[in-house]
């Protein structure tokens, strides 16, 4: 059989290694065209490179109507069974609705994500709206995926994640794009002090040798795979991680033994 | 499939105040970056010319790649106004002879301090299009209301956008409709099948393999390329060829 990197320059999909995408959306988007944002547009492209689950919160939860994405998510969970998970977008504009949200999506099966961006919906990760949505997922000990970013936003902002998941153990917290393309080096300070932190990797802007960084500063064990699906392909992301200079090792456990043992796959 | 064959139409070497993870001072860890991406050849710019001084830092890349047959040079440059640059005609008599391959131009006063339009650069737009040099920008700097000034009264003229990202479809689909010699460099293109849609709708040619190294990583272009729901004579395309024969136009 051909290495890991010889299957990846021939455009073979990974299929000998399990594949998990922490970090997708799904449906249009107000600011942008996406050719290939269906759920089974996503599922198309998740064969093509060897992804085999993938979770999802849709696009229209954030700016627009949480509750219409969760039910564009709850569909395509529905129509996908073990291939599209759903994460909960949850909002704290509307915190009962949001706990009612999250109790309505969990009655389902294959829901096993909370999912909040305090950048779109302006909505700080330390406002105490936000507490009976984290009482949720402590109860149940889920993980929650935010996005952060290094620089200019006051509401998910890395270091407001780190003190959130101090005050909240019981949680799995996901660091969406690890604070983007210049917050690697802070994204590493808080992994490295707040264990229930977990650093995810989708990004547009890749920065080069980010994996190798996270892997030689956290470990392997605390780096997710994660694309943004349909924002961004999820094809480059294969590249990130397979194309890495790390052992092949630590390649499956970001591509999928991490997020199996969190999401109890 | 066998492995394509990569050239970079966009990426740098030197030293940088803010890298964001990896520096790569110079050619040997370009070389070495390129190789663990499996990326064959690469149009070079030198961070000093960007973030220094463009003349002080052209000079440096040609000192840096000197005798590299898989580098080829990128200047950037500036309108001849004042004085930092020879006038467009004798500058691109130097760049003809220093084997210059593409050039690159920062305008705007957060970047080299000077405009695109016509009163300020025609002179230098005109000179490069004659030539058939590729221009490269930077679409995180220029508007695109620029980039139909330039093209509209050039419209051969060989443009590569740079730093187009998934949020940039609505603006250029209208942009490639009209301008055959528009391009895109893929190192940030990756919205969820445009690349596939691109083709479609326009063919191979618009799109070029790039990847901004060293701020962002060959690997994912690499990737997207490899993995393209396209036929293989379009990804070689993407991958090398439409650079080749952009290449292949300069001077004549």
């Amino acid at each position: 059989m051909k290495s890991l990197e010889e299957r990846i320059h021939a455009g073979v999909p990974l299929d000998d290694i399990e594949i998990i995408d922490l970090h997708a959306h799904l449906g249009p988007h107000a600011n942008l065209h996406i050719p290939a944002a269906t759920a089974a547009d996503m599922v198309h492209a998740m064969d093509l490179c060897g992804i085999d689950r993938t979770v999802v919160s849709a696009t229209l939860s954030f700016e627009a109507d949480f509750v219409a994405g969760n039910d564009m998510m709850l569909e395509a969970v529905h129509a996908h069974p073990g291939r599209i998970y759903g994460a909960c977008a949850v909002n704290g504009n509307y915190p009962d609705l949001s706990v009612a949200e999250l109790e309505r999506s969990f009655a389902r099966p294959g829901v096993v994500m909370v999912k909040a961006h305090p950048w779109y919906t302006k909505c700080a990760l330390d406002d105490r709206r936000m507490s009976g949505i984290y009482a949720f997922a402590a109860k149940r000990k889920l993980a929650v995926l935010a996005h952060t970013w290094l620089d200019g936003d006051p509401y998910g902002s890395m270091d407001l994640l780190a003190a959130t998941a101090r005050r909240h153990p019981e949680v799995h917290w996901i660091m969406g794009h690890s604070g983007g393309p210049d917050g690697s080096r802070r994204a590493v300070e808080i992994a490295r002090e707040v264990p229930n932190v977990y650093l995810d990797i989708a990004l547009s802007m890749c920065p080069a040798r980010q994996i190798e960084y996270f892997v030689k500063e956290v470990g392997a064990e605390r780096v997710l795979f994660g694309t943004d699906n349909p924002f961004i392909d999820p094809r480059p992301q294969i590249g990130r991680v397979g194309l890495a200079e790390i052992p092949l090792a630590d390649k499956v456990k970001i591509f999928g033994t991490n997020a199996k043992r969190l999401m109890g796959f | 499939m066998d492995k394509l064959t990569y050239s970079d139409c966009y990426c740098s070497v030197g030293r940088v105040g803010w890298p964001i993870l990896l520096d790569i001072p110079d050619a040997a860890g370009l070389k070495r970056e390129m190789a663990a991406a499996g990326i064959e050849r690469a149009l070079v710019s030198h961070a000093l010319a960007r973030s220094g001084n463009p003349g002080l830092g052209n000079a440096r890349l040609m000192t840096e790649i000197a005798g590299d047959p898989d580098l080829d040079p990128v200047w950037f440059l500036l309108p001849h106004h004042t004085g930092e640059m020879p006038h467009p005609q004798r500058l691109l008599e130097e760049m003809k002879i220093a084997g210059v391959k593409a050039v690159r131009l920062d305008p705007g006063r957060a970047q080299h301090g000077f405009s695109l339009a016509e009163w300020c650069s025609g002179a230098l737009l005109e000179a490069l299009a004659e030539a058939r040099l590729p221009l490269i920008l930077d679409a995180d700097i220029v508007t695109w209301e620029e980039v139909k000034s330039i093209l509209d009264p050039r419209p051969g003229m060989p443009l590569i956008m740079a730093n187009c990202s998934y949020r940039h479809n609505r603006y250029l689909y209208p942009l490639f409709e009209r301008y055959p010699s528009l391009h895109v460099e893929m190192s940030r293109f990756l919205g969820a099948g445009t690349i596939e849609d691109v083709v479609r709708r326009f063919g191979p040619r618009p799109l070029l393999f790039g990847t901004n190294m060293p701020r962002y990583t060959g690997t994912a272009a690499v990737a997207r390329l490899a993995y393209a729901e396209i036929g293989r004579a379009d990804k070689q395309a993407i991958a090398g060829g439409n650079l080749k024969r952009i290449l292949g136009e300069i001077w004549r």
